[in-house]
Formats: structure tokens, C-alpha cells, sequence
């Protein structure tokens, strides 16, 4: 196929599917370069083995479950920058507590800081970008008192660890979370009127307000998915590393906004499809991973990766027009 | 000949979106000193023949001559550049931005590579005064201002590109009567100077006042050009939706005594709304009529549950109070439905499909339990879809693909799809096209006959006329006067909306 009859072929999908199959397309580039680069080096070809891929879906689920809440937020054109010290302080207030309350106490920390986040953005009508952020800080202040800025002695309980780094029939059990994760938000996305009242209200809120939705609810809504979600995603790191620990959530933050973003979820809000976001989070893991096995310097790394999301992005926009 | 030389002529020009032809072959021609009306059904292709015209769009084929020389334009500044200036309908105005920054907003003067500040709001003014417009202050925000002060700032800021040729699509819809008086007075000044004016309007008196030629569209191609007054109304129209119109307005019944459903006494609101008095009864469309921006607006909006602190007494249905808000109006036992000013930002959520708007009130109807119950959702579709006769192709494609008065259509299908008591309408028919507007009359006096109560704000007087069982003129925040039947006339509307004692006026 020529380059024109491939843009041709583009053009005729619809644009909403465009960038899930633009970022799907972009996963396997990576992973033939990748064998091709391992079958040149070592003659082997490991990136292909269901080993190495299982393991890449055992890190994608930490990263998988925060994007599934960062894209509800910025459905609605808004954006949860407290993912990071809401996952670290739910992981650490779970391993705090332990016992069976464990978990329990992780996802009522991801719901309360949910209900507040909410509340700044629907009720306060402060910008979501300036009051997350506080929010961010304000948790890790908490946590620095909680632990005396030291990392906390608490471990994790044992369901904690084998959700996290347990198998089942050979598949890494926070796979299994991740799936959950996945098909209770795009149900809930496309099935539910919650899931249609978050796209209407994303798309624009005023004249969602006037068809009746009760769109400060749905706001609010949307972040308690969010933060319970990172909460989910601490209680599961939290078990893998055994512990809870400092900055343990900082990682997470930018990858899961691109991983929304490159799915095609439009970050001013009302368009997006969830599996689309699911590509996005494989296609960042697979990036980051196929890079290191090329012993790529992490300067250079980040480079290729920051270049990556920006090129991606300009794809998409490129075929975007102004609409009248 | 260069007086005969037409100033700008298309030939061959064919337009598609999608596969769907917007503009066919179409030969067109607009003299200097001509005010040159063209009309045709919302999605006759107009839109997008101005839209070429003036760099938004390029054409697929065909081509353009300005005074002879061939042009391609590939943006609306080298359009504007070669003296070809568009007033959008839809606007185009920064809301953030200052009345005179938007004025100059294409080209502000500078100093040293600066903006002039003094001279960008001097040169502001003169265009202000130009249009009579001094009251607009040139420093004062244009989100302060009502949507006709706008739109007037609008046709300043076209004005100050010094335009060749000047392209109005709907231009007056929202204006005042008074504006559209000083909008004609201006194109008579143009058409004085030589400037070439293309006029869009679907208002018919306007077009028989102001222009000196016609073009008819219909589906994309060019029917045909004659000059005013070869042809009459009825033929016009005909040639415009290619069938014959009965008659405009639905038959209005007896006039009797009717239940109330809404009962409003002495509502206030803040500065806008000052002691209202009104009431509309089941099977009875009411009128709102008066000069823009008298509170009617308000008015519905209050009675809808948007605006806070309303004082007064409002009844619906035997229950006291006006609702908490548009979800709480939705689902009380009395249900209220509002169609509001603004289909695009406030009516509909553009880039989502059609279905998700038509639903957009109505999940909990088609839902068990927190599911959407798909089966129940199609058939909602369909049946709403068929009841107000959407023209679209697929409830899948989103909404800002349908032409205007099919957009219109689906705001008032969404809010048909709760059953609605009491049916607020502000101004349903602004910028849509005739023949869509007869089928929102019928559809209106249909809904009365089924027992709702319809409140409708029009800034058409012959809608107001033509429709209503009743009238309520407001002025300055309150009804200054009710006509009833045979007393709804042109000349007692506007003598209310100016608040003069109709014996005076007549």
C-alpha cells in the first residue's frame, strides 16, 4: 500500500476510532522494532514471548487502573492532578491499618479525596487544575506527618500482595483488577445514564444544565471514580512492593494523562472512547519497556518519549478540521 | 464595459462533505451597487456558497473571478484582503475581549508594533457611530453585552475592513427593530458607494425592502436569478421548496376560558424582571412579545429553575414556587420544558450524536435500574426522530452536521421525549428556514390541542400574530399589555413594545 492510499484508508474510518487504531497501529511499530532490534543483537525473539507480554500487562495495571479514572475527569474537560498523593496516601493508609479493613480504608481514602476534589470543581467552581494540585500537596503534607517523612514500617496485608503480584491460571491477578477496572467504567461509560450525562456534560455543560442533567452530581461523580481508582492502583502497588512508600504515586500522573490522551480522548472534554485509553496505557508500557531493553540512556529515553506523544498528537490533529 | 463586469462570478463550483453534495455546479454572479438577496431552505446550500466565497471553504472544483481576475482564497484574511467581508451567523466575536478589540481585532493599528490603544478605541467609535451604535461602550466586555448589541458590534467590526464586497448570512435575526432600520439605512449607504452586498435572510419583507435582485437555492444548485418584483411571494416560495405552501399559521381555535396552569404574580428578579403578571392556561399558547432584551428571557428562565433569589408568586399545576432547577423542573409532577435562546450553546451538546441529544433528558425514561435499556432508547429514537420528522442520515452522526432547523428540530424532540406540561419556547424559529418554521407552528398548536400550556417568546411579530391565543407585551421588566384574539395586531404589538397607549398610535 502506498503512502496516500493508507491516508485514504484512514480518512474513511471514523473519526472517533481514528486514534485507537492510529495508537493500536503504533503498538505493533514497537514491537517489531523491538524484535527486530533483540533479533539483530541476541537472535532471540523474547518481546513476542507470552511471558514478556504478561508481564507487560502485570506494570501496565497499576498505570491502566489510574488512566480509567483520569479519563472519566477529562471527559468532563477537567483533570485530577491529586493522582499521585491519593494513590500514596491510600496505600499508606491501608498498610496503616491492615488486617481485613486493609482495603476497605485504601478505597474510602480514594473516595473521600474524591468527594472533596468534587466539591472544589462542581460546587466551589474552582479550576479543577489549581484545586487538585492543592489537594495533591495538602496529602502529602498529611502523609509526611503521618510517617515522619520516613518510609512507613507497616507492610502490606497478604491479600494486598496477591492481588498484586499473585497468579491465577498463570496470569498476574492485578490483571484481573485492571479487567474489572476496565469493564466497570466503559460500561459504565457507554451503558449507563451517568456514563451519557458525563459526555453531555463534557461536551457542554451549559446546555446539559438546561436538558435537566444534574451536572455538579456528575461532576463530583466523575472524580470519586478518579480517585477511587489511584486508590485501587496504591493498594496494588503498595502490595507488589510489599510496602507503601514516599513519591510512590509520582510516576504515575503524567503517563496516565498521555495514556488518555493518545487513546484519543479529547482533553477539553465530550469525546473519547475508553478503549481507547486502554492502547494508550500498552502502547506507553510497551514504549518505556522496549527502550530500556535497547539500553537506551535515560536521557535519551525521555526524549524519544516525550517526541513520541507529541508526534501522535500532531497525527491526530492533522486530521481534525474546524467544524462550523 | 467595466460597469457591466459583475464584481465577483462563480462558475462550475461544486462543494462536498462527506459525500454529500452542499453545493452543485453552481454559476453565480453579484454587480457592484447591488443589494443581491439570496434565498433558500436551511441546507440549500447558501451557507456554504458564502463560505467559499469569503475563504472559510475551498471549493472541490469550479472556479471564482474578483473583477475578472481569477482568485483562490485559502483563508477569510486573503478574502478580506481582496475586499470580500463576511457577517457570520453564528457569531464571531471574542466574548472575553473588549467591544473595540473585536472591532480590530483582524488588523489593530500599532505603534512601534504595539497595539494603539487610543486609536484602536477612537477608530472603534467612529465605526460605532456609523451604525448609531453610540451607546455600545467600546471598552465595556462583548459577554456584557445582549445578543443583538452584538451582533451590531459585529457589523462594525466588518465595516471597519472596508468592505467591497459585504456578505450578511441572517445578519438581522437578532437585532431590534430599530437596529434593522439603521442596518438598512447603512446598505442603501453602501450600495451608494459601489460596495456589492450579498443579503441572506429568511425573512421576506426584509428581502423585498432592501434588495434588487434574487437568487433562489434549493439542494445545493442554483435555481434561478430575477430581478424584485418579477416574481410574487407565492411564486418565490414555490421555487424555494419546489412545492406550493398552504397556509403559514395552523388555524387557531375559538378563544374560551381556559384551566390555568401557570399562574405568575408579581415576580421579580434582580434589575431585569419588576412585578410580572401572567398566565397561561392548558391547550393555550401564549405570546411573549416586545423589543429584545425587555426580560423575557428572564422571564423564562426564572419559570424554568435557573435563576436564584426570584421573588413573587409562581403556581404551576396548583403547587407554589418556581423549581430549584431545569432537573428539578423536569421531573416535578407539573413538567417544565424550555427551548432555549441559543440551540448551539445552550440547546444542544454539538459534538456528541444526534441520539445522545435526543436522550439527553430522558435516560431515566429509558432506563432500568442505572442501565440504559437500549431497545427502549431505539424506539424513543425512532419515534421521536418520525414525530418531528428529522431529516438526518444517521442518529449515530453528531449533531452539528444537521442543517439549523433540523438541529432546532431535535431541541424540541429532546424535551417532547419527558412530556411536558408547560412548554417554554424562546424564540424557536430565529435563523431557520420557512419550511421548517410552518412545521414548529404546527407542531405547536398540536401540543395545546393534547391539554400542554405553550409560553413562547418571538422577535417575529407575524409569529406572534399568527400563533399565539393570547399576547403578553413586555417592556422594561413587565407586561404592559395582554391582547386577546382579534386584538393581537401588528400595530398594537409594537405600540405595547414601546410602551405607548395604542390610541395613540392608532
Amino acid at each position: 500500500m502506498t503512502a496516500s492510499a493508507i491516508t485514504r484508508a484512514i480518512a474513511r474510518i471514523r473519526e472517533e476510532e481514528r486514534p485507537v487504531l492510529i495508537a493500536a497501529g503504533f503498538v505493533l511499530v514497537i514491537l517489531i522494532i523491538g524484535t527486530a532490534y533483540t533479533m539483530l543483537t541476541q537472535g532471540t525473539a523474547p518481546l513476542l514471548s507470552p511471558n514478556y507480554l504478561l508481564q507487560q500487562l502485570q506494570t501496565g495495571a497499576f498505570l491502566g487502573i489510574c488512566a480509567a479514572g483520569m479519563m472519566v475527569v477529562i471527559l468532563l474537560g477537567h483533570i485530577d492532578l491529586s493522582i499521585p498523593w491519593t494513590l500514596t496516601t491510600a496505600a499508606m493508609m491501608a498498610t496503616a491499618v491492615g488486617g481485613e479493613m486493609a482495603i476497605p480504608t485504601g478505597i474510602a481514602v480514594g473516595l473521600a479525596v474524591g468527594l472533596f476534589n468534587g466539591f472544589g470543581a462542581a460546587v466551589l467552581r474552582i479550576p479543577s487544575m489549581i484545586f487538585t494540585l492543592g489537594v495533591d500537596s495538602v496529602l502529602r503534607g498529611l502523609m509526611v506527618f503521618h510517617t515522619g517523612g520516613f518510609a512507613p514500617q507497616t507492610d502490606a496485608t497478604p491479600l494486598m500482595r496477591f492481588l498484586a503480584s499473585g497468579r491465577v491460571l498463570g496470569i498476574p491477578s492485578a490483571v484481573f483488577v485492571w479487567a474489572l477496572v476496565s469493564v466497570v467504567i466503559a460500561v459504565m461509560l457507554s451503558r449507563t445514564a451517568f456514563g451519557r450525562a458525563i459526555y453531555a456534560t463534557g461536551s457542554r455543560e451549559a446546555a446539559a444544565y438546561l436538558s435537566g442533567i444534574r451536572t455538579r452530581l456528575v461532576i463530583i461523580g466523575a472524580f470519586v471514580c478518579s480517585g477511587v481508582c489511584a486508590a485501587i492502583a496504591g493498594i496494588l502497588l503498595a502490595g507488589y512492593a510489599t510496602q507503601a512508600y514516599q513519591g510512590m504515586g509520582n510516576i504515575f500522573l503524567l503517563p496516565s494523562i498521555a495514556a488518555v490522551v493518545l487513546g484519543g480522548t479529547h482533553i477539553l472534554g465530550g469525546r473519547g472512547r475508553y478503549i481507547g485509553t486502554l492502547v494508550g496505557v500498552i502502547l506507553i508500557v510497551l514504549l518505556n519497556s522496549v527502550l530500556s531493553m535497547m539500553q537506551m540512556p535515560e536521557a535519551v529515553r525521555q526524549i524519544i518519549y516525550g517526541a513520541v506523544i507529541i508526534a501522535m498528537l500532531l497525527v491526530y490533529g492533522r486530521n481534525s478540521k474546524v467544524t462550523f | 464595459m467595466p460597469s457591466d463586469q459583475p464584481f465577483i462570478q462563480l462558475a462550475g463550483v461544486t462543494k462536498s462533505f462527506q459525500g454529500i453534495r452542499a453545493l452543485e455546479n453552481v454559476a453565480f454572479a453579484c454587480r457592484k451597487g447591488s443589494i443581491h438577496a439570496i434565498l433558500g431552505e436551511n441546507g440549500a446550500g447558501k451557507s456554504t456558497l458564502i463560505k467559499i466565497m469569503s475563504g472559510v471553504l475551498a471549493a472541490d472544483s469550479g472556479e471564482m473571478r474578483v473583477e475578472g481576475r481569477p482568485v483562490r482564497f485559502s483563508t477569510p484574511a486573503e478574502a478580506a484582503k481582496t475586499g470580500i467581508v463576511c457577517i457570520f451567523q453564528e457569531l464571531s466575536l471574542v466574548p472575553d475581549l473588549s467591544v473595540a478589540d473585536n472591532i480590530m481585532l483582524a488588523d489593530p493599528p500599532k505603534r512601534f508594533g504595539m497595539i494603539d490603544r487610543r486609536r484602536q478605541r477612537r477608530r472603534a467609535e467612529e465605526l460605532l457611530a456609523r451604525i448609531r451604535c453610540e451607546d455600545i461602550d467600546p471598552d465595556a466586555l462583548v459577554r456584557q453585552l445582549s445578543l443583538s448589541r452584538r451582533q451590531m458590534v459585529e457589523i462594525a467590526k466588518a465595516l471597519g475592513q472596508e468592505p467591497r464586497l459585504l456578505i450578511l448570512d441572517e445578519a438581522t435575526s437578532a437585532l431590534t427593530s430599530r437596529d434593522v432600520q439603521t442596518v438598512y439605512d447603512l446598505l442603501a449607504e453602501l450600495k451608494e458607494q459601489d460596495v456589492a452586498c450579498l443579503f441572506i435572510s429568511h425573512r421576506m419583507h426584509e428581502v423585498e425592502a432592501l434588495c434588487d435582485t434574487l437568487s433562489v437555492f434549493r439542494n445545493g444548485r442554483h435555481i434561478e436569478t430575477f430581478a424584485k418584483g418579477e416574481k410574487s411571494d407565492r411564486e418565490i416560495v414555490h421555487l424555494m421548496i419546489g412545492r406550493d405552501v398552504e397556509t403559514q399559521f395552523p388555524p387557531r381555535p375559538e378563544p374560551r376560558r381556559r384551566e390555568p396552569l401557570l399562574e405568575v404574580k408579581n415576580l421579580r428578579w434582580e434589575n431585569r424582571l419588576k412585578g410580572i403578571d401572567l398566565s397561561v392556561g392548558r391547550g393555550e399558547i401564549v405570546g411573549l412579545g416586545g423589543l429584545d432584551g425587555q426580560g423575557q428571557k428572564e422571564l423564562l428562565l426564572a419559570l424554568f429553575g435557573v435563576l436564584r433569589q426570584v421573588e413573587g408568586t409562581v403556581k404551576v399545576g396548583g403547587m407554589e414556587g418556581v423549581p430549584a432547577s431545569p432537573a428539578a423542573a423536569r421531573s416535578a409532577r407539573t413538567r417544565i420544558a424550555l427551548v432555549p435562546e441559543d440551540r448551539k450553546t445552550e440547546g444542544l451538546m454539538l459534538q456528541l450524536p444526534i441520539a445522545d441529544n435526543l436522550l439527553a433528558s430522558a435516560f431515566a425514561r429509558v432506563s432500568s435500574g442505572p442501565f440504559i435499556d437500549r431497545a427502549k432508547a431505539e424506539t424513543a429514537i425512532s419515534a421521536a426522530i418520525e414525530k418531528l420528522r428529522i431529516r438526518l442520515g444517521s442518529p449515530r452522526d453528531i449533531v452539528a452536521t444537521l442543517s439549523g432547523g433540523n438541529q432546532q428540530k431535535v431541541v424540541i424532540a429532546k424535551w417532547l421525549m419527558v412530556e411536558p406540561d408547560l412548554i417554554l419556547l424562546n424564540d424557536p424559529t430565529r435563523g431557520i428556514d420557512v419550511g421548517t418554521k410552518q412545521e414548529i407552528y404546527r407542531l405547536m398548536r398540536d401540543l395545546a390541542e393534547e391539554g400542554k400550556a405553550v409560553l413562547f417568546y418571538s422577535s417575529d411579530y407575524a409569529e406572534l400574530i399568527g400563533c399565539c391565543d393570547r399576547v403578553s407585551v413586555m417592556y422594561d421588566g413587565r407586561v404592559v399589555a395582554e391582547l386577546e384574539g382579534e386584538g393581537i395586531t401588528e400595530e398594537a404589538i409594537v405600540a405595547a413594545s414601546l410602551n405607548i397607549a395604542p390610541e395613540a398610535a392608532a
